[in-house]
């Protein structure tokens, strides 16, 4: 009697696994002829995407719907249906990490031949920005929403009570934190409890310090990077802040997320905040006054004999669309992604407030939301001789928890020199 | 179709008709089938598969494929499932012992027929209606260290740091679930404390015992199989715990918040490694069985013993 239930049971899973195989073997995406899927990260930023939509559907015969999957949800639910007959088309996605798993599983449309047919899907956008959709000398990516580089912020009322300028290298940064800590202002508000803000940290100070070739060695595979003497020097120095107390004592009970580590700045408990250029949108809504008066922005400040040059950047490249290979409609995917460096776009993004990253943004950005602050931003990003992507984005999903929790522990003192590269070490490689 | 043909199988006499009367014979296989298909459906058949994941490499995406042990040997030599494990069970032991006695003394109250009891009792029970979610995201905002209660009591909470060390977030974690889970618990106390027979309450005020006595000598004992099932309630419910931990602490600082639960989630759905999700799941579900299982056997629950022998 037991050994029937469980052969039941055992055809039964066999049967359902054989009907999943099936289903991700069968047939292709967008089941109806004649549309193409377009499926995005849903926030406010849908509005152009909506716009962009309806553009392409006046002149295509290929139809575009647009699907929206709200934001924490976006990944799992990606990951979900792309290998079934409901994936997408088109898709949302942040470039490096984010789709490399699926470039191995062979999913997604090498774009080459598109940007061979039109090479403006190439050249019409900044370099350091497209090359984070190239894996292995392909290109899979298109970029379609704003860049978002990581800035230190600051809220220059408490600057100037403190008697302070902005912090141009690195000493100025230890000498701003020994002020600051004699007037009883937290030096630098950190948002630890949601753990990425604290790795965008290491990756200034590693790239500062070794220059981006140190991460992209280690992002290739090679692990003795994270050993080297400038992993240690750079390691040496986040403890030399955190010892001086720069981030006060419990930052990891506070979160970005929940505009904890904002409210620090704009209520001057901190004076700076190291975040993404998405810090000023944050504070403009949470705390508008203070946006429009006193907060201020610069980049990181450079290292004395360090490798990385100053003018280099780190932060979230832009957001891309990629293509899936068993698309039925390829071209109108193609002329859908030619939108992408349209004047319509980049207007239509300025005045939503992000920062398109195509070569034609220049003339435009007098029409952004906030002109100056686009006009930084943009300059510092085309001059940039080097864009990283964020650490946790540039691996593939699964070095996610392990990157977020090493940088963690070391920062508050549970893991050594020696913990954090062992852990580092031990990432799935790419 | 008659109802005859539910009850017993054709050809067969029905066999109980001659002890309890016509009718009211024991119902037959056919009506547990719905519920049999059911659960087959929804839990039998997605265990087996969970069990049959486990064994394998899968991101999802791929088709799985098998991996032998891998997923097993990774496991038992991981420091994060060892710790995942204790938190477990230190979060589950926590809830029991502050729970059970918060919810005894206010369910007991709240049975009572006090002035004002029906008032603050719809207070009490307030936290019962709101989602873990809402409860986590209120909770956090509360215990900021810079804007919420611990900025203003420094005395009491130091810097504030109470997410950014391992007491300080099993602390709060423990808290919090007492505050969301407390009123279920207390009505369930509520139910027991009410079906208590009044003559025993009686009988020992003419003996002469007063308030307190009552409660340790007829209230607690009386309450037995309540406390039972609000135990087990509690256990499970402690094994699982989940949503408090992803929106309070993430499983952090590091991994030092990081249960069972939450550690099954990140592998499956954030690092999309559902093989090594699926062990744990399958870790979590004979945990949360023997302990079950082991619950209802030490107390005696088993046993159906009555509480109201001799009355």
């Amino acid at each position: 009697m037991k050994r029937r239930a469980f052969a039941v049971a055992l055809g039964l899973t066999v049967a359902v696994v054989g009907m999943t195989a099936c289903g991700s073997g069968g047939s292709s995406a967008g089941g109806d002829s004649g549309t193409i899927h377009v499926l995005v990260y849903g926030d406010a930023s849908n509005k152009v995407e909506k716009q962009l939509v309806e553009t392409f559907n006046k002149t295509s015969k290929v139809k575009a719907v647009l699907d929206t999957i709200p934001g924490a949800d976006y990944q799992p639910k990606l990951n979900t249906i792309i290998n079934t007959p409901q994936a997408p088309d088109v898709f949302f996605n942040w470039g490096g990490g984010s789709i490399q798993p699926y470039v191995k599983s062979d999913l997604l449309l090498p774009l080459d031949d598109m940007i061979a047919a039109d090479p403006g899907l190439k050249s019409n956008f900044l370099p350091s920005v497209f090359n984070t959709a190239v894996i292995d000398g392909k290109s899979y990516g298109i970029p379609m929403r704003g860049t978002q580089p990581v800035l230190l912020f600051n809220n220059k009322k408490v600057l100037a009570d403190a008697g302070l300028s902005v912090p141009k290298t690195w000493d100025d940064l230890l000498n701003a934190v020994r002020v600051l800590k004699a007037k009883g202002v937290t030096p630098f508000a950190l948002g630890g409890g949601d753990q990425w803000p604290t790795l965008m940290w290491y990756e200034y100070v590693f790239d500062r310090v070794a220059g981006p070739e140190l991460f992209q060695k280690a992002l290739s595979g090679d692990k003795s990077a994270w050993e080297s003497e400038d992993a240690k020097k750079a390691l040496g120095m986040l403890k030399q802040l955190v010892d001086a107390g720069a981030f006060g004592s419990n930052f990891d009970s506070v979160k970005f997320t929940d505009g904890g580590s904002p409210a620090l700045l704009a209520k001057g408990k901190a004076a700076f905040e190291l975040m993404g250029s998405w810090e000023y949108a944050t504070q403009q809504d949470a705390s508008p006054d203070f946006a429009k008066g006193d907060l201020g922005y610069s980049s990181f400040p450079s290292i004395a004999g360090g490798k990385g040059d100053p003018a280099n950047v780190v932060g979230n490249t832009n957001n891309f669309y990629s293509v899936l290979k068993k698309s039925k409609h390829p071209e109108a995917a193609a002329a859908f992604l030619k939108l992408m460096y349209s004047d319509e776009f980049v207007k239509a993004q300025l005045a939503i407030g992000n920062l398109p990253t195509t070569t034609g943004t220049e003339q435009f950005l007098s029409t952004a939301a906030n002109p100056d602050y686009s006009k930084y931003q943009y300059d510092l990003v085309k001059a940039a001789p080097s864009f990283q992507l964020s650490w946790d984005q540039a691996y593939p999903p699964a070095a996610n928890t392990p990157i977020h929790v090493a940088v963690q522990q070391f920062l508050n003192g549970k893991l050594d020199v020696n913990g954090f590269i062992k852990a580092m070490q031990a990432l799935p490689a790419s | 179709m008659s109802a005859s043909s539910f009850v017993s199988r054709s050809g067969r006499r029905p066999r109980a008709g001659s002890r309890t009367g016509v009718g009211v014979t024991r119902p037959g296989l056919v009506w547990a089938v719905p519920a049999t298909v059911f659960f087959l459906l929804f839990a039998i058949v997605p265990l087996v598969l969970v069990a049959v994941l486990s064994f394998t490499s899968w991101n999802g995406v791929d088709a799985p494929r098998f991996n032998g042990l891998a997923n097993w040997t990774k496991l038992l030599h991981d420091p994060v499932m060892t710790q995942s494990i204790w938190l477990t069970l230190v979060l589950t032991a926590a809830g029991v012992v502050v729970q059970t006695p918060v919810s005894i003394l206010l369910g007991v109250w709240a049975a009572g027929h006090q002035r004002n009891r029906a008032v603050l009792s719809a207070i009490f029970f307030v936290p019962l209606l709101l989602s873990a979610t809402a409860v986590s995201v209120v909770w956090r905002a509360i215990l900021d260290p810079n804007f919420g209660v611990p900025s203003q009591l420094e005395w009491l909470f130091g810097d504030g740091n109470l997410m950014g060390s391992q007491s300080g977030g099993v602390a709060v974690l423990t808290f919090v679930g007492m505050w969301q889970w407390t009123p279920m618990h207390a009505l369930l106390y509520q139910g027991g404390a009410r079906a208590i027979p009044r003559v025993l309450y009686q009988a020992a005020s003419i003996d002469g015992a007063g308030k307190v006595r009552q409660f340790f000598h007829i209230t607690l004992p009386q309450l037995r199989n309540t406390a039972i099932t609000s135990v087990i309630l509690m256990v499970v419910g402690g094994l699982t715990t989940f949503d408090t931990v992803l929106i309070l602490t993430q499983g952090g600082p590091g991994t030092d918040t990081t249960n069972s639960a939450y550690y099954m989630y990140q592998q499956a759905f954030k690092s999309f490694d559902f093989g090594a999700g699926s062990a744990i799941a399958l870790v979590l579900v004979v945990a949360a069985t023997l302990i079950s299982l082991a619950v209802v056997r030490l107390s005696g629950y088993d046993k159906m013993r009555s509480t109201a022998e001799g009355l």
